[in-house]
Order: C-alpha cells, then sequence, then structure tokens
C-alpha cells in the first residue's frame, strides 16, 4: 500500500510539471503535419504509391491510416523517441537534486534504493503512456484523412516488407507500439543512470542521446555490418521484428533478454552512484 | 537526541569537518553558530544521512544514521535555509508527497498541521502562488507532518523580512513550548540564536571551538559597569589591588576571576572615591562570538 502511495507521489509529480509535455507534443505535432503533408501534398503519396506498386502490392488497398501512421512512426522512433524518454529519465533524479527537493526528501526516512525504485518505475509508466499514447494519436489522426484497410510496411536497412491484412493489421500495429516500450523504457533507464551522478539533468540527458547516437552510427556503418548484434540498437529495434511476416520469436526473445540485462546495469549502475552520493544544497 | 562522535568529513582534499563531537540533549533549542563555510551545514548533512561522514559515528535518536538512516529519521522534521517544493502542485499534494516517505498521513493530520502553520484556505493553490513567508509555513507544516521528537532547522531565517523573523521566532518557542520538541538551530542570526537557545555550539574551519549553555557565555567575563568622580584614578587603584584586570570605554571594568563587586566597593569608598554605580555586566553573545572567533583565527 505504502509502494502505490509512492508510487502514485512519483507520477504526479512526473506528470504534474508542463516539462514532461514537451516530448509528447512534438510527437503529436511531428505526426499531425506528416499525416497532412501526405494528405494534401501530392510528392509523398505519389512516392508511397509508387513504392507499393513496385513491390507488386495494390495501392488503392494499402494506402491506409495504418500505413501512414506506421511509415511517420518510424522516423519519429529512430529519432525523437531516444531524444524525449532520455529528457525524462535524465531529469528523475538530477532535476530534484538541482532543485533542492531531493535534500527534502532524503530527510526522511526512505531508503536511497527504494526513491530510485520508486523513480525508476515512474520513468517506465511514463514510456509506456508516451508510446501507447503515440500509437493511439497516430492511429485517429490518420483515420481522420485515410480509410481502414491494410497495413504496408518496408524498412530497407533492417531488409524488412511486411503486408497485413484486416484484424491482423491492427494487431500488427498494436504489438509493435507495445514492443517499442522496452525501446523507451531501457533509453530511459540509460537517462536515469547518468541522472544519478552528480551531474545536471541535462549533462544526463546529453550523455545518454550520445550513447544511443554513437550505438546507432556503429551499427549503420557498412564496415561493422558484422558486429550489429553488438550493439545496444540493435536490439532497441526489437518492434522491428513484428513487422515481418513471420515473427522471429528466437530473436525477439534473444533481444528482450538483452534489454533486460542493459536496465538491469544501468540501474545497478545509478543506484551504486547514488548510494555513494552526498546529497549538499 | 543528537550525537556526533570524533565525525570527520573529507571532500577531495578539503576537511570540511574536523572530529566533531557534539552533543544535543533532549528538550534543548541548540544553536548551531559559524560563518560560512564552517562546516555546519555538512555537519547537519550528516545527521541527516545525507552526507556519509568519511570518520566517525553520528546517532540521532539513538541509531546510528550511517547504518540505520530509516530508524533514526522516523520521528525528525528538517527545514532548510530555502524552502524548496514542487511549484507546479498545490500545498495539499506536497505535503502528502512528502509525507508519504515516512509513513501515510490521515487528512485530518493533514488539516490539523495546515491549521497549527495557519495555512487554511491557501492549501489547494500551487505553491507557486505563495509568498516567501507562505512557503516558510509548508516547510515547517511538512516538517511537522510525522509528529517529529526533532526538529533541525538550517537557516530558517534566511530571507525573511524582520516580521517573518519575528514569526519564525515565535513559532519556534511555540514548538518547544506546545509540543515538546527539542530544536538544532543552525543560523548567521545571531540575536535569534541569543533569544532562543539553550545551549550552542560554535563552528569554526571545521572544528568545533566552543560548546556549552548560554547561561555560560552570559556569565564568562566578569565586566561591570563603573560610575565614579575619576575612572582612571580608579582603574589604576583597582589594577594595584588585582581586583580588576582592565578597562573599556572608559566606563567598564573587567574584573579579576575571584574579584567581586562589593570587594571592588569597598576599596573605593576606604580610598574616598565617590562611587556613583557599579552594575554587573552579561557578555551578549555577538560580542562572544567575535572574541571566539578572534582566538581562533
Amino acid at each position: 500500500m505504502m509502494l502505490w502511495f509512492q508510487l502514485r507521489n512519483e507520477l504526479w509529480k512526473l506528470f504534474g510539471k508542463q516539462r514532461t509535455y514537451i516530448g509528447s507534443s512534438m510527437f503529436f505535432l511531428a505526426q499531425s503535419i506528416g499525416i497532412l503533408i501526405f494528405q494534401f501534398g501530392q510528392g509523398p503519396y505519389r512516392q508511397l504509391v509508387a513504392d507499393i506498386r513496385q513491390l507488386g502490392v495494390d495501392p488503392e488497398h494499402f494506402v491506409t491510416n495504418l500505413t501512414v501512421a506506421s511509415f511517420l512512426l518510424v522516423p519519429i522512433v529512430y529519432f525523437l523517441l531516444p531524444l524525449y524518454v532520455s529528457l525524462v529519465g535524465g531529469d528523475l533524479v538530477a532535476k530534484e537534486a538541482e532543485d533542492g527537493t531531493l535534500r527534502m526528501i532524503l530527510c526522511r526516512p526512505i531508503s536511497r534504493l527504494r526513491l530510485l525504485a520508486l523513480k525508476w518505475l515512474a520513468g517506465a509508466v511514463f514510456s509506456l503512456v508516451l508510446v501507447i499514447s503515440l500509437g493511439i494519436f497516430s492511429a485517429l489522426v490518420a483515420s481522420a484523412f485515410f480509410p481502414s484497410g491494410g497495413l504496408f510496411v518496408v524498412l530497407p536497412l533492417d531488409q524488412i516488407v511486411g503486408t497485413f491484412e484486416g484484424a491482423a493489421a491492427w494487431e500488427r500495429f498494436a504489438i509493435v507500439h507495445f514492443f517499442m516500450t522496452f525501446e523507451a523504457v531501457t533509453l530511459m533507464s540509460l537517462a536515469f543512470m547518468f541522472s544519478c551522478f552528480n551531474v545536471k539533468p541535462a549533462a544526463a540527458t546529453i550523455l545518454a542521446i550520445s550513447v544511443f547516437f554513437i550505438s546507432m552510427i556503429l551499427h549503420d556503418m557498412p564496415y561493422f555490418r558484422d558486429m550489429r548484434e553488438w550493439f545496444m540498437v540493435h536490439h532497441l529495434y526489437v518492434w522491428t521484428h513484428f513487422f515481418r511476416p513471420h515473427i522471429p520469436w528466437w530473436r525477439v526473445g534473444e533481444s528482450l533478454s538483452i534489454l533486460a540485462g542493459y536496465n538491469l546495469t544501468f540501474i545497478i549502475i545509478g543506484c551504486a552512484a547514488f548510494q555513494r552520493r552526498d546529497i549538499k544544497s | 537526541m543528537i550525537e556526533l562522535r570524533n565525525v570527520s568529513k573529507l571532500f577531495g582534499d578539503r576537511e570540511a569537518v574536523r572530529a566533531l563531537t557534539m552533543t544535543v540533549p533532549a528538550g534543548e533549542i541548540f544553536g548551531l553558530l559559524g560563518h560560512n563555510g564552517a562546516g555546519k551545514s555538512t555537519a547537519i548533512g550528516m545527521m541527516l544521512g545525507q552526507v556519509w561522514p568519511s570518520e566517525g559515528e553520528v546517532r540521532v535518536c539513538g541509531f546510528d544514521v550511517t547504518h540505520q538512516r530509516q530508524r533514526a529519521l522516523e520521528k525528525v522534521g528538517a527545514i532548510f535555509e530555502t524552502p524548496v517544493f514542487y511549484d507546479y502542485l498545490s500545498g495539499w499534494r506536497n505535503l502528502e508527497i512528502f509525507s508519504h516517505y515516512t509513513a501515510p498521513t490521515s487528512r485530518e493530520r493533514l488539516l490539523e498541521v495546515i491549521e497549527w502553520v495557519g495555512l487554511t484556505g491557501r492549501e489547494t493553490s500551487k505553491v507557486k502562488t505563495y509568498s516567501h513567508g507562505m512557503r516558510a509555513r509548508l516547510a515547517l507544516a511538512q516538517a511537522l507532518l510525522p509528529r517529529p521528537n526533532l526538529l533541525i532547522l538550517d537557516e530558517p531565517g534566511d530571507g525573511l523580512d524582520p516580521e517573518g523573523i519575528h514569526e519564525m521566532r515565535q513559532t519556534i518557542l511555540r514548538l518547544r513550548a506546545e509540543m515538546g520538541l527539542t530544536i538544532l538551530l543552525s543560523s548567521h542570526l545571531l540575536s535569534e540564536v541569543e533569544q532562543l537557545c539553550t545551549r550552542i555550539a560554535v563552528m569554526n574551519q571545521g572544528r568545533k571551538v566552543f560548546e556549552g549553555p548560554m547561561t555560560a557565555i552570559r556569565q564568562s567575563h566578569n565586566l561591570a559597569l563603573l560610575r565614579v568622580n575619576d575612572f582612571s584614578a580608579a582603574v589604576k587603584l583597582l589594577r594595584e589591588k588585582a581586583l580588576v584586570v582592565d578597562e573599556r570605554d572608559g566606563k567598564f571594568v573587567a574584573l579579576a576571576p575571584e574579584a567581586k563587586t562589593e570587594q571592588v566597593v569597598r576599596c573605593l569608598v576606604q580610598n574616598d572615591f565617590a562611587v556613583h554605580e557599579i552594575t554587573p555586566q552579561e557578555q551578549d553573545l555577538e560580542a562572544f562570538y567575535l572574541s571566539l572567533m578572534k582566538d581562533n583565527r
């Protein structure tokens, strides 16, 4: 019961401040602009139709709300999601330390480990809410301009081409979003780890984003192709497997296990650093 | 209530606190004095388990803060120099958040404390709309919620106007009178400490240079106001008789340690001086503090 009260308090703090919504607002803005360009700008729409036709698929059936939402989703998740979850993860501890509220909290008989556990859980809830609301919003906005129908996805870097129809299309769209949460939570954990050190919130965010982008750059270099599985981003993109016609469950399991390991490592390092720290004004 | 035994704290090569031994007995209003960087906040940080001592032992309410922090802080409230809250949330929500780090707190208890500190009617407003004084009251409310036995106040008067300082002083006295709290007060405001505290410790460059009751400070020097027909001649005579060791401002004499005012009067009268007045003076804290700092420079 006490844990619930304390977690609820962390959620109040997190969802009560405007800063938390910067990311969500930008997501929704980016998606809305993208969908409007697809609808009213002839170029992107024609390109989409051409791509679908080139793969021998009927464009009439696949230029749909889910296809457009998914096309916009991929770049947003590649670039914006890491940025915004890092922003929130980097704030979790460092912002409280900077503002002085951490000192007020640590007058209380709560262990530092419990406090960090609560903060991490609140960050995980935020990540889940962000990704799910992102999916719901994109589907809703796209539905206002495009008809329902199948789902067509092409991810050239991952050599994925998928077409899904009817309930399967919605199912895949939902599952992809659920598994994107693992990417969001892992990046949040990375920023959270840096946030536990004696650094400014912006520094924690920048460090996390830097690690992510360095990992992404190395992962996508042709010369490092054989080593791709060693990079964190390779496993962060576990959700892309659900756009494949046949889901490679063993690879999904492998990536999820590795992500769990990353999360645990980030949490342990963060806790160790925070436990040793002196909290001063 | 608080015991520090030979506590030291190093930040890198800098020794912020050196071999500090100090006891805050239950029921006292204990003043912790010292200039900026003297080590007061570090000492308080160690009492609250926010700063880990490099050496020594810190016990609060009978428990070792390093190893039994949760039990040590169960009945402790604290307020810092600048009360910081989640400005975007209401006062009520802030109190709920802070109190739940100790234990579940009932709505009745929240209302009771809000009324005690005089915030009734403003508890649902966002903290960003509060004045400095209201924030100070909210800080007091959050400190009182767990029904503490010990209250630690780190520079509580900072940033308050004279009215606010007066209110703070009255509140501290009320806390002691109505709740019987032990209070540790760290402050730069010597007059406040003088008016409130029953015992003080003075820190300088990380070391404790004095600890004792306020009464001892007031009586720590043997100064007396002396009004006679010829002050200089009187002082000369009293020095010869080893009754006086010093004089100040042409009207005060520092009596020798064993000398009494009646001995001084008798000596002067026997030597045909007209004695109009002799009044023992109490030393104020400021004079004591400054002399202490001078001696330990």
